[in-house]
């Protein structure tokens, strides 16, 4: 009864903050059975996550102090030593830097792409109501099926693009062969899997952005690119801001694509962080190392993380 | 003579309309292109004999349509098998994740439970952590719970990283349903079990949707810890069984692509099912 009566006047007396009359008349039962259910509800995601993420990290750092060889077998604690084998070794850092290469170009060709595709979703018209949807195809289509699809069509034998370049007269050798392209032929596929989520989320955003303003500005003389600039762009902000973090993440985290395609070769011309440490541990079955390179990546991507909010993150008052 | 001029003003006319019109038109032409072009030819290729499919010169239209390669899909390979686990997974992903992702969203963003600025933002922390790189010390975790092996390991990891994303994308949907509605339903009594069993979830049905499509196609597409954490054949899902085929020593692209076309159909089914809603839901999501 009472605690009826307490949410009772929080909704009704106080309107502007009721979360903090509910509080104050909470002090005379500590804890209100609403909260406790709130906890409830977050606690499966928080156990799953401790389980799945929190527990490995922590395992992660130990096995990074050991020398564990194959998972699993017996392993004895050497102080640094495996993080400083990591450190000394120059393909960890190469494999980073074609890592953060990785991330930028994908993040250039999709941002592009999806700007691209979103501002003619925008249009009227038939084409551009039925593609709202069917734009999203690449992103459905497993990565194995989208890593086999791309190799049939570049296939130097029989592909069919490779085929149609050679009309025109242009070789196109063997793009995931060839050490010098191998990366790049990789970032096109990827992008062709992720750009349909990005497209569909700036144009989302894009028709949040009142068109009376657009329409004003056209009025006053206002060029497309100044419009872009000074009125669409501030809008979008936000969502591009959480896009780019959640876009760059998740594919800095992309082993599958290259693994399937390339196995990271040839000769490391495609070997990322993601697949470095795949290697270490699956081929060359050192997963006290794998765990430590794990871990030192892990620091650097917060790193970079923090820069990147810290410089990317929207003013506020904007 | 008059006629003659009014014909030609009416062609400049159309053309001016026309080269309005032309940019669009081949930006549309592009995007679809580029979409339709590269599933176009694997559909076509994977109806093509043996000796057509590797001709160097290659057609556009199968000269003559043949199952065989299907045929061989259902014969050689245990492709019903990867299916239903497939399937069993996505689906148990994607109820999962609803159910776990939307009690986290309801209590951190609706109840506002103390703190939950503090656990949302650990929330995000965890998701930032690459899945990848925590194979190893994952392998010890699922070997210590005595899952590696087994369709459970899959499903609990796949929730882990759908879970996170799911729970922001149910943030916009959760802000845009007015606070008043929890006041009015507790001014008639209901506690707080009610308001949002009532209340609040049967609003929230087009978020549910999103995230159970966005939760079903990362488990259907889902690859490396489904390679990793399961090696019995009988338990492997479709991508790895696709990646199994072409594994075999000599490529025959006709059974690949076979493969490929059934292990796209099924997910390209479900999403022109309810493709619509997802988009939706994903920019009502993520725009606010």
């Amino acid at each position: 009864m009472i605690d009826v009566g307490n949410i009772n006047q929080a909704g009704s007396d106080n309107k502007n903050r009721p979360s903090l009359v509910g509080l104050k008349k909470g002090n005379q039962k500590p804890v209100s059975w609403e909260k406790v259910f709130g906890f409830l509800l977050i606690s499966p995601l928080l156990l799953i996550l401790i389980l799945t993420i929190g527990f490995p990290v922590i395992s992660a750092v130990f096995s990074g102090f050991q020398d564990q060889r194959i998972i699993g077998s017996p392993s004895a604690f050497v102080g640094f030593d495996t993080y400083l084998k990591v450190i000394e070794d120059s393909s960890f850092w190469d494999a980073l830097g074609r890592s953060g290469l990785w991330v930028a170009v994908n993040l250039v060709v999709q941002t592009v792409l999806a700007f691209s595709v979103a501002f003619s979703l925008q249009q009227n018209g038939r084409w551009s109501k039925s593609a709202r949807t069917w734009v999203v195809l690449p992103w459905v289509i497993p990565t194995v099926a989208v890593a086999i699809i791309w190799q049939w069509l570049l296939n130097s034998n029989y592909g069919v693009l490779h085929y149609l370049f050679g009309e025109i007269g242009v070789d196109l050798g063997s793009p995931f062969g060839d050490p010098a392209t191998a990366l790049f032929s990789v970032i096109i596929v990827n992008s062709w899997h992720w750009f349909p989520l990005g497209a569909v989320v700036i144009y989302g955003a894009l028709s949040t952005v009142p068109t009376e303003v657009i329409e004003a500005a056209k009025v006053d003389g206002a060029t497309p690119g100044r419009i872009f600039w000074s009125i669409t762009f501030p809008i979008l902000q936000p969502v591009l801001f959480a896009l780019g973090l959640v876009g760059s993440l998740w594919s800095f985290n992309v082993l599958d694509s290259i693994y399937l395609i390339t196995e990271g070769g040839p000769l490391e011309a495609s070997t990322t962080a993601p697949v470095y440490v795949y290697d270490l541990a699956f081929s060359e079955f050192r997963s006290s190392q794998a765990a430590a390179a794990s871990v030192l990546t892990v620091l650097v991507l917060s790193v970079a993380a923090l820069l990147f909010v810290r410089f990317g993150r929207p003013k506020e008052d904007a | 003579m008059t006629t003659f001029s009014t014909k030609r003003t009416s062609h400049i006319g159309n053309l001016i309309v026309w080269t309005k019109k032309l940019p669009n038109f081949v930006s549309q032409l592009v995007v679809t292109i580029v979409v339709f072009a590269p599933i176009y030819w694997i559909v076509m290729s994977s109806f093509k004999g043996p000796e057509e499919i590797i001709r160097s010169e290659p057609t556009f239209w199968p000269e003559t349509w043949t199952f065989g390669n299907f045929e061989r899909l259902f014969t050689s390979t245990k492709y019903l098998v990867f299916l239903g686990n497939s399937l069993f997974l996505s689906i148990s992903t994607a109820v999962v994740t609803v159910l776990i992702s939307l009690g986290a969203a309801y209590g951190l963003y609706r109840i506002r439970v103390p703190g939950s600025g503090r656990i949302a933002g650990v929330i995000l922390l965890a998701y930032m952590i690459p899945g990848t790189l925590l194979i190893v010390p994952l392998h010890q975790t699922l070997s210590g719970l005595g899952l590696i092996d087994s369709l459970t390991a899959l499903l609990l990891l796949n929730v882990a990283f759908t879970a996170p994303f799911s729970t922001w994308l149910l943030r916009g949907f959760i802000l845009s349903i007015p606070s008043d509605l929890d006041d009015a339903a507790a001014i008639d009594g209901a506690g707080p079990v009610r308001t949002m069993f009532e209340i609040v979830l049967p609003l929230l049905r087009p978020g549910m949707a999103t995230v159970a499509v966005y939760s079903f196609v990362f488990s259907w597409t889902e690859f490396v810890f489904a390679s990793q954490f399961v090696s019995r054949q009988e338990l492997q899902t479709l991508p790895i069984g696709l990646s199994a085929i072409i594994g075999q020593y000599n490529v025959d692209w006709g059974l690949v692509l076979a493969g490929v076309v059934f292990t796209m159909l099924p997910a390209v089914f479900v999403f022109l099912l309810v493709g619509r809603f997802f988009i939706g839901g994903l920019i009502a999501g993520a725009t606010k």
